[in-house]
């Protein structure tokens, strides 16, 4: 059910689009492409990649 | 930090140095290296290993009178010693492979006259000749061997010397007898080896037994002539070598470090639990088989000390001993920029902080106090991570403001008794506090202060929060007239104990046990007693709860290894869940009948994870059994009420506790969920709040099918809800998560 949902800013009324985000962890930065807003750019983060693949990568940022 | 401020926590470690066989061994061979390839048939490394540490393997393994064997553990459990010279003769007849090997070594300058090929002359300047010195022996007989000549088995020891010497070049001046130390022109050094009553040249008074130098430069002195016996004199050749080669580098004959050899390091181990095993015997007078060899190798304990892994899943799951923990304190201390790895962040924060390796280790080496001094370090230069201790530090914070409570009991103005229940008491069962408190307030007429000892910052390593909450207690228990304080967790007395030695202390636990109307209800037939690590040294906290118990007519059964943490300690959780886990179930398995534990956090754990267990203040007051572990929703109400209620009783005051503008958001949250959301520690008042910030501002995503999903910064923590309005203020959750990262929308 989740993979098929499409969302929108509920602030904008607009589709979100695939956009690049900075992220930054303990001093680190980097970017990503997530869902976004294209008019005020807050964007999405699904649990999958919360709790997967931006886990992953918050524990290598803190075993360094 | 510098590397002896975290070694100092190890330094007394042993483990992985030379078993006490080897400090017996004048060569200080490493027997337990030896006898675990000799088990496995691994002749050659044995045997090269054994060759490269005594010059002369045959010779040693004919003649060595084994001082290692005094110094054998396994006559501890009443065998006898290994054959270790037996062993070593086989691995010479059974390593196939016996060339001495021939390093390219850059040729050196320096030209050495040894005056006698005896044993301790030919091992230096076998040692030396190795260095690729330039080295001529001269020798007054007509061949090698000295003292060696003389015995039976020298043809042997003849094939021996020839062997060790066929790889490399040493002019050998035999018949040369020399008069005068100056008929040797043209040297760097001389080693005056004669052998027993040989020519000193008047410089035997001068010698320095140490370094083996004598008054005239360049010239040392060793072996049988100075009285050292054969062994040592071999043993010696290779020494001198180092010395010499300081020598031609500094100028000054030295030591070199590593050869100090620390005799009150010899460590005998407790091998008690060890199958005995007899002395394997030859089957033919001279050697032992390949067989036989391996067998008698086998008997060897290898003894290492491994107490502390054996006790510590922590230590097991890294794979450290305390020596490498040591120095890797350090380095991770050092390590600055983003490329380089720091290798101990993990284990830093893995640690129960529990004590229980020190109590095993045989010189009390404490694992935790290394890994606390590496917490405050990290904190104190910013190099710590923040999420894994901000959930309890965010607890501790509501405990010693929001929650906390302190008055004397009613109409009083000091007390001579403080009832010190501690955070979580209240906070998973309101009766603990409230009954206990009632019994101490009309036994002792005992005041109450509702608070945190400190315990969530101790292990983050956050100084500033511990000395703060220290100060207030202090200062209120000398506003009270110093009262004796009565705990009911025995974390909160070892903090205090650390930390306000002057708090005179009293066990809630042993003031039950005194008064015989106290009788627990009987929960359990039978049950196993699991003592919290923090009880380990207050033995009369233990008695009192089985006195207590007792009086329930339990069964009480001890446990083989008590004391161990429950997996709580530490605040370790979110930084190694997966250790979390082995733990928890470690402690869990201990037993299968259920548990009588005395500390709250203990409860918690093993409420969590299915484990039928009771608080002796559950059967005191015969409540709650077998209930599920509380939520951390209720555990905020749970300490909320507490302190409602004593203020009500205690002042006569209402207590009103802090509003927040989304306190009346209704949520609706499946037990499914709402087990998970404990599980990631997500407190539903965050979800609440992030709900009411975004529907406040606007700021939230929505779904084709009216999911709204929105997101909240909040500590170090970014928190995410999806949820949909049922009605005004009222929302059903369906899902909820946090990550560490956080993400910048102008970027």
């Amino acid at each position: 059910m989740e993979q098929n949902r499409t969302w929108k800013c509920a602030k904008c009324d607009k589709e979100l689009v695939l956009k690049k985000m900075l992220f930054s962890y303990l001093g680190h930065t980097f970017s990503h492409e997530i869902m976004r807003c294209p008019k005020c750019g807050n964007g999405l983060i699904p649990k999958e990649l919360a709790e997967g693949r931006m886990a992953e990568v918050e524990a290598q940022l803190e075993d360094k | 930090m510098k590397l002896e401020e975290s070694k100092v926590f190890v330094n007394d470690c042993f483990s992985g140095e030379p078993a006490s066989c080897s400090y017996a061994c004048p060569f200080g061979l490493d027997i337990r290296f030896f006898m675990e390839r000799v088990r496995k048939g691994r002749w050659i490394p044995a045997y090269k290993m054994f060759r490269d540490t005594v010059i002369f393997p045959v010779i040693v393994s004919r003649l060595c009178p084994q001082p290692c064997r005094n110094n054998c553990q396994r006559p501890s459990i009443g065998d006898e010693p290994l054959a270790v010279r037996d062993l070593e003769y086989a691995c010479t007849l059974y390593a196939l492979n016996r060339r001495p090997e021939n390093f390219v070594i850059p040729p050196k300058t320096q030209r050495i006259a040894i005056i006698g090929a005896g044993p301790a002359g030919l091992s230096c300047a076998l040692n030396l000749a190795q260095k690729n010195f330039h080295v001529i022996l001269f020798e007054k007989e007509t061949g090698w061997g000295g003292e060696l000549r003389a015995h039976p088995d020298f043809k042997l020891f003849d094939e021996e010397i020839a062997l060790q010497f066929s790889s490399t070049r040493v002019d050998f001046e035999f018949n040369r007898e020399i008069g005068s130390l100056d008929e040797l022109t043209g040297f760097d050094a001389i080693y005056v080896a004669t052998g027993k009553n040989g020519a000193t040249f008047d410089l035997m008074e001068s010698r320095d037994s140490d370094l083996m130098n004598t008054s005239r430069p360049g010239v040392f002195m060793g072996g049988a002539l100075c009285g050292v016996p054969l062994m040592e004199s071999i043993a010696q050749g290779s020494l001198l070598a180092r010395i010499m080669e300081a020598y031609f580098q500094t100028g000054r004959a030295a030591r070199p470090d590593s050869d100090r050899v620390i005799t009150d390091r010899v460590h005998f181990l407790n091998h008690s639990g060890e199958e005995k095993k007899a002395l394997v015997t030859m089957a033919s007078p001279d050697c032992y088989t390949e067989g036989e060899a391996k067998a008698e190798a086998s008997r060897c304990f290898l003894c290492d000390c491994k107490i502390c892994w054996e006790n510590c899943e922590m230590i097991k799951w890294f794979r450290k001993m305390p020596p490498r923990l040591g120095v890797e304190v350090y380095t991770d201390s050092q390590a600055g920029s983003s490329l380089s790895k720091r290798s101990l962040i993990r284990e830093t924060y893995s640690c129960n902080i529990c004590g229980k390796c020190k109590s095993v280790c045989p010189v009390g080496v404490d694992i935790g106090a290394l890994m606390q001094f590496s917490r405050e370090d990290r904190l104190r230069t910013n190099k710590n991570i923040p999420a894994f201790h901000d959930f309890w530090i965010r607890q501790f914070d509501f405990h010693t403001s929001e929650a906390f409570f302190v008055s004397p009991s009613k109409e009083m103005k000091s007390c001579e008794y403080l009832f010190f229940p501690g955070c979580q008491l209240g906070a998973a069962e309101p009766d603990h506090v409230l009954k206990s408190y009632a019994y101490l307030q009309e036994t002792l007429n005992a005041g109450i202060m509702v608070g945190c000892c400190g315990a969530p910052a101790y292990w983050a390593g956050d100084k500033k929060r511990l000395s703060g909450n220290v100060e207030r207690i202090r200062s209120i228990w000398d506003s009270m007239d110093r009262p004796t304080f009565i705990f009911a967790c025995a974390y909160c007395e070892n903090i205090f104990r650390l930390l306000m030695p002057e708090i005179k202390q009293e066990s809630l636990y042993t003031v039950m046990a005194k008064d015989d109307t106290i009788v627990p209800a009987r929960l359990f037939e039978a049950a196993a007693m699991f003592d919290p690590c923090t009880a380990r040294d207050d033995l009369s906290m233990q008695e009192g709860i089985r006195i207590l118990a007792g009086r329930a007519n339990v069964a009480i059964e001890e446990l083989d290894n008590p004391n161990r943490c429950c997996g709580y300690g530490g605040h370790m959780r979110l930084a190694n869940p997966g250790l979390y886990e082995e733990i928890t179930k470690h402690r869990k398995d201990a037993s299968d009948k259920p548990y009588i534990v005395y500390c709250a956090n203990c409860r918690e754990v093993f409420r969590q994870k299915g484990k039928e267990c009771a608080h002796i203040l559950d059967m005191v007051y015969e409540i709650d059994q077998g209930k599920c572990a509380p939520t951390l929703k209720s555990q905020k109400e749970n300490a909320l009420e507490v302190k409602k209620k004593l203020m009500k009783r205690l002042i006569g005051d209402d207590f009103i506790p802090e509003k927040h503008e989304w306190d009346s958001i209704r949520l609706i949250i499946s037990q499914e969920l709402q087990d998970e959301l404990d599980r990631k520690l997500i407190i539903e008042d965050d979800l609440k709040e992030a709900i009411w910030l975004a529907e406040r501002t606007g700021e939230r995503f929505l779904s084709d099918d009216g999911v709204f999903q929105c997101s909240m910064v909040k500590s170090v923590l970014t928190y995410w809800v999806q949820y949909k309005e049922l009605a005004t203020g009222e929302y059903e959750i369906q899902s909820a998560y946090i990550h560490r990262m956080k993400f910048n929308r102008e970027g």
